[in-house]
């Protein structure tokens, strides 16, 4: 993956204060709407209307939060190198393989409703997971490098 | 495949950081290197010895596990 195509190194704390920003938003959502959190989208029939006060908030919400997880988990590291490259290469794969792995055993698992809720899932695992993963073996190669000195 | 990085740098009284910085990598790549767990690029391979001023098959050798 070129580095070319990565946000800068600083667009990583943007996303970390726009995740801070979307808990706010949330809460005065649910403090607005208590209890349907679990159904926002509009699955019901005659319940299409979009851009009510509803929608508006858990949009505004989710797409925060999407911005918020996309400009971390794809923003360059201080000192962008090869090695850098291929571990976020194979961060992504290993969130690709989590990603599909939840979708079979869902499609396996689940019918028609509830297949909804995993595909909103779907829209946060792949990002998380690799954030969660990449990070991790950040971390590892620091700490590889602090016990190479001692 | 290994490579003698530690003892070239040695040579020149070279820290990780020097050499990383003159490669315009990371430290962690350069001791990723070192301790034979990441195989650099064809160009990082190259510049490392141009830094060393050595061909590159006095820095960097195939061992036999690469040859199966």
């Amino acid at each position: 993956m070129g580095s070319k195509y990565l946000f800068p190194y600083k667009s990583r704390f943007v996303g970390i204060g726009l995740i801070l920003l979307h808990i706010p938003i949330r809460a005065i959502w649910e403090y607005l709407y208590p209890g349907l959190g679990e159904h926002h989208l509009p699955v019901k029939p005659g319940d299409s209307v979009l851009f009510t006060n509803q929608h508006l908030f858990s949009i505004t919400s989710a797409i925060l939060m999407l911005v918020g997880l996309f400009l971390i988990a794809f923003s360059k590291e201080k000192i962008e190198d090869e090695q850098i490259a291929q571990l976020r290469l194979d961060s992504l794969r290993w969130s690709i393989y989590l990603n599909y792995l939840i979708l079979l055993l869902s499609l396996i698992f689940t019918n028609g409703i509830d297949f909804i809720d995993i595909l909103r899932l779907n829209l946060w695992v792949p990002l998380l997971f690799f954030i969660i993963r990449f990070r991790w073996v950040l971390f590892r190669l620091n700490r590889s490098l602090t016990e190479e000195k001692n | 495949m290994k490579n003698n990085i530690r003892v070239e740098r040695a040579i020149k009284n070279m820290t990780q950081a020097e050499l990383a910085e003159k490669v315009k990598v990371s430290r962690q790549t350069i001791n990723s290197i070192e301790s034979n767990k990441y195989i650099p690029s064809t160009v990082l391979a190259l510049k490392i010895a141009k830094v060393f001023g050595k061909p590159l098959e006095e820095i960097f050798m195939l061992e036999s596990k690469d040859m199966k």
